[in-house]
């Protein structure tokens, strides 16, 4: 799977959970989600239950925090490294 | 259910019975009317290896995994009179344990895991204050940088295992600003200077499971005792959440497992008006639901522990095994009690007891009342609490947020 494929499927995870309404161009890939309070602790876990099931990557806790999860950019990067 | 288990968790279930007919043997009734640990149980179940399950080999524990330790506490809570001395046990593995194997470093692990496997070390767990139960990210309690160390400031309640712990893992903000992500933790041993322990609380239920209160003055640790990173607390306290709120219910399982089977026997013995009670409908009806709640709730407890066993996230899964095993809990016990009537009611038997104990189940590790709104955020519904992002009034675009 290439980054941009691991990309879209974050970006529309997060326009449909997160950011209903919001138009899409909002969503930069450097936007702070979690630091902003887009993603709370509540989103956090849906964020990584959905990383497993659509990447079949495993997510400790430990892995949760803004460096994985703050922007997009930090998510792809955290995914792509995961499937290796 | 037991004939799908492994070969090997069928054999540690077999050990575990051994354990709590053996040396865990007995009525807890004296501890439960006197409110006392069982010290002596705790060490008991240390040496047949208890606080060792789920921990990785690699760090001293028996690898076991999470499913395995739930169906050993499903079997200690079938067996083993003391549910105090099993929830002590599990507040000890899930606040303590699983959180310095998971989020410590090498050295931390090296210090702390050691002790705490063995039983020689208790540890409590400084989560909860007066103003922060369900609310648990909105904490009082601050942690500030001192030099190579950190200065601790507030109160904590409703600590598990406070009055007989060794060490706390206790949760602060570092920075009020940042909410959730503000959050840390610290591994803050009894004797830390400014750390007083204070009495312990007189509970309704689990009585003989010590709880009571921590008052962090000026309290003053190394570095070394911050736990994970600045930040990690909030993902540390639901990591160490997600585990308890299986196991920990397990015992839960067990006891209505019990319950059930004694329930059974005494409107088989029992005889009113020339005929066993329990050839009574209305009787009957209710050992029906007995077994109806025992047989939703297992299989809930143990497909968190396959989950995680397979490293897959179970937080929702958690919530709702929580919020309907602990429900299930009550009301079997309501009516163990008024299926036996007078005997039920009675302090000297156990399904009073086991009512009082199966109480705090609604309220530790989170109320139902939060389980339910966990649930319906964690299927995607939108919140009813503030987030720090409505507070600011701010979206990505300035216009609808989903999270408000």
């Amino acid at each position: 799977m290439t980054a941009e494929e691991i990309r879209d499927a974050v970006r529309v995870f997060i326009l449909e959970d997160a950011l209903v309404g919001e138009d899409p161009a909002n969503l930069t890939d450097d936007l702070p989600l979690r630091t902003s309070g887009i993603i709370d602790s509540m989103g956090v876990i849906r964020l990584t239950s959905f990383l497993e099931d659509r990447f079949g990557i495993r997510v400790d806790a430990h892995e949760t925090g803004v460096e994985n999860t703050d922007t997009v950019n930090a998510i792809v990067a955290f995914v792509a490294s995961k499937l290796g | 259910m037991n004939h799908d288990l492994p070969e090997d968790i069928r054999a540690l279930q077999s050990e575990m019975r051994t354990l709590a007919t053996g040396p865990l043997a007995g009525s807890a009734i004296e501890r439960d009317r006197d409110a006392v640990f069982w010290a002596e149980g705790w060490r008991a179940a240390a040496e047949a290896g208890v606080l060792r399950l789920p921990v990785a080999t690699g760090v001293g524990g028996r690898g076991l995994g999470l499913l395995a330790t739930i169906v050993a506490m499903e079997t200690l809570g079938r067996h083993c009179d003391d549910l105090g001395l099993l929830f002590a046990i599990n507040a000890h593995l899930w606040a303590g344990v699983i959180p310095i194997e998971r989020f410590g470093t090498e050295a931390q692990r090296a210090t702390w895991l050691p002790g705490l496997l063995d039983g020689s070390l208790i540890a409590g767990h400084g989560a909860t204050e007066p103003e922060a139960g369900s609310d648990i990210f909105g904490l009082r309690t601050t942690a500030r940088r001192d030099g190579d160390g950190w200065i601790l400031d507030g109160v904590k309640s409703f600590v598990a295992n406070g009055p007989v712990a060794d060490v706390f893992v206790v949760y602060a903000t570092t920075d009020p600003s940042k909410g959730e992500l503000g959050v840390a933790a610290f591994i803050v041993p009894k004797d830390a200077p400014g750390l007083v322990v204070t009495d312990p609380l007189d509970k309704a239920g689990l009585r003989s499971a010590p709880s009571g209160g921590l008052r962090l003055e000026r309290c003053r640790v190394d570095a070394e005792a911050l736990l994970g990173r600045e930040g990690d607390g909030a993902a540390c306290f639901q990591c160490s959440m997600e585990w308890e709120r299986g196991a920990i219910l397990a015992m839960h399982v067990g006891r209505m497992e019990r319950q059930l089977q004694e329930a059974i026997a005494f409107v088989r013995r029992r005889t009113q008006f020339g005929r066993p009670i329990g050839s009574f409908q209305s009787v009957a009806n209710r050992i029906v639901d007995m077994k109806l709640r025992l047989d939703t709730s297992r299989p809930l407890v143990r497909r968190i522990g396959e989950l995680k066993d397979a490293g897959r996230q179970a937080m929702l899964e958690a919530a709702v095994a929580k919020l309907h095993v602990s429900e299930a809990a009550v009301q079997s016990s309501l009516d163990a009690v008024q299926v036996m009537g007078s005997r039920g009611y009675l302090r000297e038997g156990v399904v009073e007891r086991d009512l009082r104990d199966a109480l705090g189940a609604r309220i530790y590790s989170g109320t139902n009342e939060m389980q339910r709104v966990m649930i319906a955020r964690l299927l995607g519904l939108p919140s009813s609490l503030p987030t720090r992002r409505a507070a600011a009034g701010d979206s990505a675009s300035g216009g609808p947020g989903a999270e408000a």
